[in-house]
């Protein structure tokens, strides 16, 4: 017992939000890459970008309320909320600052040397561009700006959350008492954050941000005044959304609240202008209510996601990698019979690699399938137009039982989801929305037909959503399979998530976060066991996040026991490796690619009677207390084999791969004499390889009469 | 090949349940689905007397659910079963056409004694049952209001008893002075033994007991964890009691969070923790079975069976006659005559089958009603009618209805007191059970008739019908006159009812 206490020292852990914070540094890292595509680039700094803004959205707001609330326990390494905003405001600072000169130093010149140019600063426009920029503000973005002054009769207006807006000070002309006046105006977010302006070079292309458009023409907008100087800002808001659901009556209702009152959240980031005038700086903080140490300047254009649309200009190819093309799935030709290819065996998908269609298809051909009984899914961050809700709807209306169980606490999505979740009720589907105090994270399709022997179940499991968009981008893994086992688990899955009593056991399925946590406790315990035995004992695993303390407190023990633990871990990772007697045996590596790593994997020696594992959750707190989640078996050898090979290439990547290191630092492997790999490019190669050869049509064609209608 | 979808729907004092099967003819029965709701229907039932519109709003909800579900796989056909806590309760009638109305589904409130059969039937469908009551078992099924303890020897039934002592029956009792007590446990412990002590002395004495056998709530979980079980999954008592004694000792909670239990708070969880335990010592069993199988099981199997396409390797006649011949012992009424008159009876019987209209199981209860018709004079030798009439409604014999019993008790009492016209009847039975009983006691009397003097004057008694007469034929070599002459007083209650005339042909051997 006591040596188990020893794990959970504090310094043997990290802090998850810093640990966040390297892991957007890592994404940073790709954006600052040589052997990267410009565009590529680009594209990083602004998911950077956006994952900073969600960051200190969820993140740091929750820390300031537990300030706020004088929450004095501290967390896993052993720090308070204060103590990890401050280190937060350190790093964050870091972090910015290398984004910028990343963005200046860097990508600027490059983009200039291929003949694209962002001006920041309206000043530098030729006179002719500034021509065309006047009159695309007079017809444009004119109509559409409200410019807001404060006075005794007015008041500071309500800044919209991460909008970006143009605070200027003004002056009243003839005015003699020389009082200044303060005024803001939002850029429009209805309008493209970059306008492609005529170029002064021959076959160039030259952008403008619409702030300095804006800007540049703001005298337009106060006529009657001076404008004594603008400058752009923006803000971030509080908005974790948590709602007290033991009080909600209708969790539906509560959500659309809340999303109202989202906006009106204490402001707890500032963003302004690195050369910002002192006066209306002093005045933003005031009547923002904000603090110095949360106000941010800035050494370039704010919020820096208008990257991502660069990224997608017209032309520039070269500048992209070529776009990759999902490949399909060996065992599935696409407008075959889905379930006779499932009744053949296990089929495993590795996404983007292959196509996603094949799971759109299930739930398509089930729509219409004379013999399908029932079709049911849970649902969670769904694109809009979703082909499988159109097919669930139309389920639905061909009087099939259709259940959906849509989560509505889905992060940011919420409205999205409302939306569609009535249009599924309309149809006739059996909508469930989630369940009180717990998210369901799970990723789950149960298609029931009825054969010639009797009811057969096809499952669908995952790792990733239902959402054919992200399926592009990325990586995920899933299984369709008609074992009566896990078909029989899958259904009190679903019972279960209606509010039925749970099952008296279970067959293969593991469901957080009743048994997860214990099933991972259990699994390790017995590599450790394996270990004491002088056996050998390995755990390989990825995912997402690692931040689980009792997780990380069994794999010190594990290591400490000698078993050998590979972990990919991509975000927050809260595992120390190198410590002395406690974690030496513990590898951890962090893959930032092209595609977002999401899969999760779960590998366990088990003294050569080797179990494999997939699921919706990570080794985090809220994964394994808070959500419904399905950790489920991989048991046909082949598919294992599959999985194994996944793991291992990861494993071995020495390109993408940032290996974590005893310090806490993630270091790039040193590449020199090794062979080259580069995990998620050999999976696009293979999953082309793989593709069976096309028959030649012409040869292979035969015309069949047709037979008789009787 | 037929498959018929089948689903079975139970409405129990704290649980409606649903299992959707598949039944195919010549094969395991499969389950395909299974959703339980927890619904304290109990609560009320045995605290107020009446269900409360809330509970009956809410199972209304659940049912209406159920019915969607089976919707959703179409099934073929259904059975839906209510505990006795709807017979019970002053507002039953209403809630079940309130279910009727609202959702379709046509409940049959089950009595206790079907119920238990019912589960009992799930039980046999297991190979495993029918080793260990060849070598001595005891089946307890635990419910919500009672509980219901058979006696297996041998392969048969000896005597099921019914004690109304069930979880919630016990939290019920118990619900005043829990607040008063340090001990909960103990209070508990005193309660049930004082049932259990009466079983006990009366039955268990000098049995051999292999196997108890325990049904109910909460038994599958708490057996869950053990992963070493014999071929058979029975495990040892002592490693069962072992666990059972170390959760005594904890609180509800505790024993909630081993179980996995949702309800973390559940009341019910220490009585069925102290129940099992103290029904496992007291038992004295090497093993405990728990079966794992629901009323649902049961229902399946029941309706399988009765359509002719499963087949039971138990015979479940003969655990009614088996314990009805231990109820005729017990009440020292077993004897030669007792023998001779199920002879006769049964051979009478199956001569005349084309004239009586009646099957297998009125065969059946024929032959309960011959081997009890006289334990009433273990009571009064004056009043034995009436005596035998109240041992045998107040006896369970595993298998029978409640209906059925009242048949047997009537042609009992019958078989000697005048019958009485339907009219003064009908709230016993309905009116073909009515004429069943005027049949059996027809055909009881004479057999009766015809042993007399209990001294077993004919031998091979041989039975068959010619034209409008039934001709006995009797060898005999002793004087029959009393036999003869009693005889004649009962032919015309036996032309009544059959219009067919009995006649006794005798053959005299020297």
């Amino acid at each position: 017992m006591e040596k188990e206490k020893d794990f959970l020292k504090p310094e043997y852990y990290e802090n998850r939000e810093l640990s966040w914070l390297k892991f957007n540094q890592r994404v940073l890292n790709e954006a600052r890459d040589k052997s990267i595509p410009l565009l590529e680039r680009l594209k990083f700094v602004s998911i950077t970008s956006s994952n900073l803004d969600e960051f200190f959205m969820v993140r740091v707001a929750s820390l300031k309320d537990m300030v706020h609330a004088g929450y004095k326990k501290t967390d896993i390494a052993g720090m308070t909320a204060q103590e990890q905003l401050e280190a937060i405001n350190k790093d964050t600072r870091a972090l910015v600052e290398l984004q910028y000169s990343t963005y200046n130093r860097s990508l600027l010149p490059l983009l200039h040397n291929h003949g694209i140019e962002i001006i920041d600063v309206h000043e530098d426009l030729t006179p002719q561009q500034a021509e065309y920029v006047d009159h695309y503000f007079q017809e444009n973005v004119y109509p559409v700006l409200t410019p807001m002054a404060v006075d005794a009769s007015r008041p500071f207006p309500l800044i919209r959350n991460k909008s970006l807006n143009i605070a200027a000070l003004l002056m009243k002309k003839e005015d003699k008492k020389e009082e200044i006046e303060f005024a803001t105006v939002q850029v429009p977010s209805v309008l493209p954050r970059i306008v492609q302006i005529p170029s002064g070079t021959e076959g160039g292309r030259t952008f403008l941000l619409l702030e300095q458009i804006i800007e540049r023409n703001i005298q337009q907008l106060f006529l009657n005044y001076n404008v004594l100087c603008a400058y752009p800002y923006r803000i971030m808001r509080n908005a974790d959304l948590s709602i007290d659901e033991d009080e909600a009556e209708d969790l539906l209702q509560e959500i659309q609240k809340q999303l109202k009152k989202r906006q009106w959240g204490e402001v707890i980031r500032l963003e302004v202008e690195e050369k910002v005038d002192s006066r209306l700086l002093s005045i933003l903080k005031q009547d923002l209510h904000i603090a110095q140490e949360d106000i941010y300047k800035i050494g370039g254009p704010i919020d820096l996601t208008f990257l991502m649309k660069m990224y997608g200009m017209e032309g520039g190819d070269e500048l992209r990698y070529a776009p990759y093309k999902p490949q399909q799935v060996p065992q599935i030709t696409p407008g075959e019979d889905i379930f006779a290819a499932i009744r053949k065996g296990d089929i495993l998908l590795h996404h983007p690699y292959q196509t996603f269609d094949p799971v759109v298809d299930f739930i398509r051909q089930a729509a219409k399938d004379p013999d399908v009984l029932a079709i049911k899914q849970t649902l969670y961050r769904v694109s809009g137009n979703s082909p499988i809700i159109a097919s669930l709807a139309q389920a639905a209306e061909n009087g099939k039982q259709v259940s959906v169980l849509v989560e509505l606490k889905a992060r940011f999505d919420e409205e999205n989801n409302i939306v569609w979740a009535q249009k599924l009720e309309k149809a006739g589907c059996h909508v469930i929305y989630g369940l009180v105090g717990l998210k369901t994270h799970s990723k789950i399709a149960l298609v029931v037909r009825r054969e010639e022997d009797g009811i057969r179940r096809y499952v669908h499991l995952g790792t990733g959503n239902y959402n054919d968009s992200t399926a592009k981008l990325y990586t995920d893994l899933g299984m369709f399979t008609c074992s009566e086992a896990i078909g029989e688990d899958a259904t009190a899955v679903f019972n279960m998530l209606s509010g039925y009593s749970e099952p008296l056991t279970w067959n293969k399925l593991v469901v957080a976060p009743i048994w997860l946590r214990k099933r991972f406790l259990k699994l390790i315990k017995r590599e450790i066991k394996h270990a004491q035995e002088g056996k050998e004992a390995f755990i390989k695993a990825k995912m997402n996040s690692l931040c689980d303390r009792d997780i990380i407190a069994a794999l010190y023990e594990a290591s400490k026991a000698g078993v050998k633990i590979d972990l990919v871990v991509r975000g927050i990772c809260c595992l120390k490796t190198g410590i002395a007697g406690v974690s030496e045996n513990i590898t951890v590596c962090s893959i930032v690619g092209n595609f977002l790593e999401h899969s999760r994997i779960f590998w366990f020696h088990n003294d050569g009677q080797e179990e494999i594992y997939m699921g919706s959750a990570d080794w985090m707190p809220r994964n394994l207390d808070r959500r419904v989640e399905i950790m489920f078996p991989v048991e046909d050898e082949v598919l294992m084999d599959q999985v194994r090979h996944v793991m291992e290439t990861q494993l071995a990547d020495n390109t993408k791969a940032n290996i974590l290191q005893p310090g806490g630092r993630y270091e790039k492997i040193d590449k020199r004499g090794k062979r080259l790999v580069n995990s998620q490019e050999q999976f696009c190669e293979e999953a082309k390889a793989a593709v069976p050869k096309k028959a030649n049509v012409y040869q292979e064609r035969v015309f069949i009469p047709a037979e008789p209608v009787n | 090949m037929k498959i018929t979808t089948f689903a079975a729907i139970y409405i129990g004092s704290y649980e409606v349940s649903m299992k959707v099967f598949e039944i195919r003819p010549g094969r395991k029965i499969r389950q395909v689905d299974y959703v339980r709701s927890r619904l304290e229907l109990g609560l009320d039932a045995y605290s107020k007397g009446v269900i409360g519109y809330e509970l009956v709003e809410d199972l209304c909800q659940v049912l209406k659910e159920f019915r969607s579900i089976m919707d959703g796989y179409k099934v073929d056909t259904y059975k839906a079963y209510a505990g006795n806590m709807l017979r019970t309760v002053s507002n039953g009638l209403f809630i079940l056409e309130q279910i009727r109305i609202r959702t379709k589904l046509e409940v049959t409130v089950a009595s206790n004694s079907e119920l238990r059969f019912l589960s009992y039937e799930s039980m046999a469908a297991s190979p495993a049952f029918e080793k260990m009551i060849g070598q001595g078992a005891v089946v307890v099924e635990v419910g919500g209001g009672s509980m219901q303890i058979t006696l297996f020897r041998k392969g048969t039934a000896v005597t099921t008893q019914h004690i109304e002592l069930g979880i919630m029956r016990i939290w019920e009792k118990l619900s005043k002075i829990r607040n008063m007590v340090s001990h909960y446990e103990t209070q508990i412990q005193e309660l049930i033994d004082k049932e259990l002590e009466i079983f006990k002395r009366l039955y268990l004495e000098g049995q051999d007991i292999k196997y108890v056998i325990l049904m109910g709530d909460y038994i599958g979980e708490m057996v869950k964890g053990f992963s070493k079980k014999q071929g058979d999954g029975a495990i040892e008592s002592e490693r069962f009691l072992k666990l059972l004694n170390k959760w005594h000792k904890k609180s509800p909670k505790d024993i909630a969070v081993e179980l996995n239990l949702v309800n973390e708070n559940d009341p019910l969880i220490l009585p069925s923790v102290v129940l099992y335990k103290r029904l496992t010592e007291e038992m004295n069993a090497d093993f405990v079975w728990v079966p794992g199988v629901s009323i649902d099981d049961g229902i399946v199997c029941d309706y399988a069976q009765k359509n002719h396409m499963i087949r039971f390797l138990h015979d479940f006649d003969q655990d009614i006659l088996a314990a009805s011949k231990n109820l005729a012992e017990r009440y020292q009424s077993y004897s030669g005559h007792t023998d001779s008159v199920l002879s006769t009876s049964t051979a009478i019987f199956d001569a005349m089958k084309k004239v009586h209209g009646m099957d297998k199981r009125e065969r059946l209860l024929l032959q309960v009603a011959a081997i009890l018709h006289d334990c009433g004079r273990y009571v009064s030798l004056t009043n034995q009618f009436v005596c035998s009439y109240q041992i045998i409604m107040a006896s369970e014999i595993i298998g029978m209805t409640d209906l059925e019993r009242e048949i047997v008790a009537s042609t009992v009492k019958y078989n000697s007191l005048p019958r009485p016209p339907y009219e003064s009847l009908r709230d016993k039975m309905d009116k073909d059970s009515y004429v069943v009983v005027s049949k059996l006691t027809a055909i009881l009397k004479i057999a009766n008739a015809m042993d007399r003097s209990h001294k077993q004057k004919f031998e091979n008694i041989k039975a068959s019908l010619r034209g409008k007469e039934l001709i006995i034929t009797i060898e005999t070599k002793e004087n029959t006159v009393l036999e003869k002459g009693l005889f004649s007083a009962y032919v015309e209650a036996f032309e009544e009812v059959f219009s067919i005339m009995p006649k006794i042909k005798e053959k005299r051997v020297f």
